[in-house]
């Protein structure tokens, strides 16, 4: 499902992000991708979602490679990929139920099917009172439930988060982990990065550990 | 384009206008005063235009008397006026009349008339020659037949002066085409920076809207469609107050320029349909040009 083949990443002069890395993900994964703050989590997470280009290597997401992607291939690969971004990346002026009804409309869904689906994930999230919130007026727990319904709603092949607990307080963080085991065990791929220890005491899930832009 | 995305897009465009309000608002003045300016030339060039196309299909002929004519003199020689193809008779200007009209401009120095034991202005008849309706009608022969008569003194008409405004007009035209042109990319560069600001405002949006997996064309058909709109806003309000501007200063003026007064007339319908459609199709433009940075993502 994921391929990544010696992918090395460089901003201008700065030390490189990534250097070397290479790195599969088996369809119905699950991988936590850990290391220190600045070790290359995110940027190997937009690696796979092409928010970045390697500056060498190869990425392969889903079969297509990365490097000679066209723009309307790439819109189309990314809406089987949910992404819960560490930042949120929520719509302010657009409501709880306008931020999550964006990929289905992007999609084309008439817009019966994007209230029915919205709806659903709305309430999986207990956020069904929220829905006429803006996401200012959320905390950030809602706030980050919300990346997740939208990240989930289209039921995506592979699903990104990034320090998808990073906001939120012990007891939130178990409620979040435990619903993406629930999606993986629909099949779905799951790339977690986190810096937290706490998250992977007993985990018997695939670790991957970056530091200074390497694979350890 | 599907009907239904079609009305997506165009209630998302609505939705986007009403969401950045005051973004919205500073596009739409900065766009009206750029049309507005580019409007007032189309008015004043249009005018321009169809003055002298009025004149040179007739002119104007002034016919001074000696005396104060007889009134059956007067009617005679209206009479082998009206023989001749094209002219109309516009109105007879008896001595008195003429020194009422001087003492009309004079205003408060129009004292100084009244120092005159004789009326020293001649009575005259004002005609128009029409040349559309009969292409052989010679203001020259018409002038040659007249000064003949007896109680005619002398025969003005402004035959050199509508030749030599022809091509000033001519030359004006040129000028107009191509000032309208540059006013024209200036407002299109205007505009396409105020949208430029508007999806700046936005950019964090269209980031989003790609991540994703919206098309380019998802994310462009809205501010496609927002663009036109306010090109159209745009568009109106610049009419609107060229309009009352036209009807509160511009028809109190008295323009005179020759013989003839200059009336000006606002925009026709179609000139303002024209106009409507030309500020969409900027709108759009200025859209198109300034997404187009934005796509690297």
């Amino acid at each position: 499902m994921i391929q990544l083949f010696h992918v090395y990443k460089s901003f201008g002069s700065k030390n490189p992000a990534l250097i070397d890395v290479s790195l599969t993900a088996k369809k119905g994964e699950f991988v936590f991708i850990t290391g220190p703050s600045g070790a290359g989590k995110s940027t190997l997470l937009k690696i796979i979602f092409c928010a970045e280009k390697p500056t060498s290597g190869h990425a392969l997401v889903d079969g297509r490679n990365l490097n000679r992607i066209k723009d309307r291939d790439l819109a189309l690969l990314r809406r089987k990929i949910g992404v819960i971004f560490q930042d949120f990346k929520l719509l302010p002026r657009r409501n709880v139920f306008e931020n999550v009804a964006l990929v289905l409309e992007i999609m084309g869904f008439p817009l019966s099917m994007i209230r029915k689906k919205v709806h659903q994930a709305l309430r999986y999230l207990d956020l069904a009172n929220k829905e006429g919130y803006y996401p200012p007026q959320l905390s950030g727990g809602e706030q980050q439930r919300v990346a997740i319904a939208r990240a989930i709603i289209n039921n995506p092949l592979i699903l990104l988060a990034d320090e998808p607990t990073g906001n939120l307080d012990p007891g939130l963080t178990m409620e979040i982990m435990a619903l993406l085991r629930e999606i993986h065990s629909r099949g779905t791929t799951v790339i977690v990065a986190t810096h937290s220890r706490e998250l992977l005491k007993d985990t018997r899930r695939r670790i991957v550990t970056l530091n200074k832009g390497r694979i350890v | 384009m599907r009907i239904t995305f079609f009305r997506y897009f165009f209630r998302q465009a609505v939705a986007n206008i009403l969401r950045n309000r005051l973004v919205h608002l500073v596009g739409v003045g900065t766009m009206a005063i750029a049309f507005l300016i580019f409007n007032a030339f189309v008015l004043i060039f249009v005018n321009l235009n169809h003055w002298t196309e009025e004149q040179g299909r007739s002119l104007s002929m002034s016919i001074y008397f000696k005396e104060e004519p007889e009134r059956v003199v007067l009617e005679n020689i209206k009479k082998e006026l009206l023989h001749f193809p094209g002219v109309t008779i516009k109105r007879f200007i008896s001595k008195d009349d003429a020194m009422e009209s001087i003492k009309g401009q004079l205003g408060d120095k129009a004292g100084l008339l009244d120092g005159l034991k004789v009326n020293p202005l001649p009575a005259s008849l004002e005609i128009i020659l029409s040349r559309d309706k009969n292409g052989d009608s010679s203001p020259y022969q018409l002038k040659t037949m007249l000064e003949r008569i007896d109680s005619v003194d002398e025969v003005q008409y402004s035959q050199e002066w509508i030749e030599r405004f022809q091509a000033i007009m001519e030359a004006i035209k040129l000028i107009g085409i191509i000032f309208g042109g540059l006013l024209f990319l200036a407002a299109l560069f205007i505009i396409t920076n105020t949208i430029k600001l508007t999806i700046y405002s936005r950019k964090d949006e269209i980031e989003i809207l790609k991540l994703v997996g919206a098309t380019n064309r998802f994310v462009k058909t809205p501010f496609l469609i927002e663009g036109s709109i306010q090109g159209f806003l745009g568009g109106s309000v610049a009419i609107i107050i060229l309009f009352l501007s036209y009807i509160t200063v511009i028809t109190r003026l008295d323009l005179r320029v020759g013989f003839t007064s200059l009336d000006i007339v606002f925009l026709s319908p179609q000139f303002i349909l024209l106009l409507l459609i030309m500020s969409i199709i900027t709108g759009f433009i200025g859209s198109t040009i300034s997404l187009g940075r934005f796509f690297r993502i």
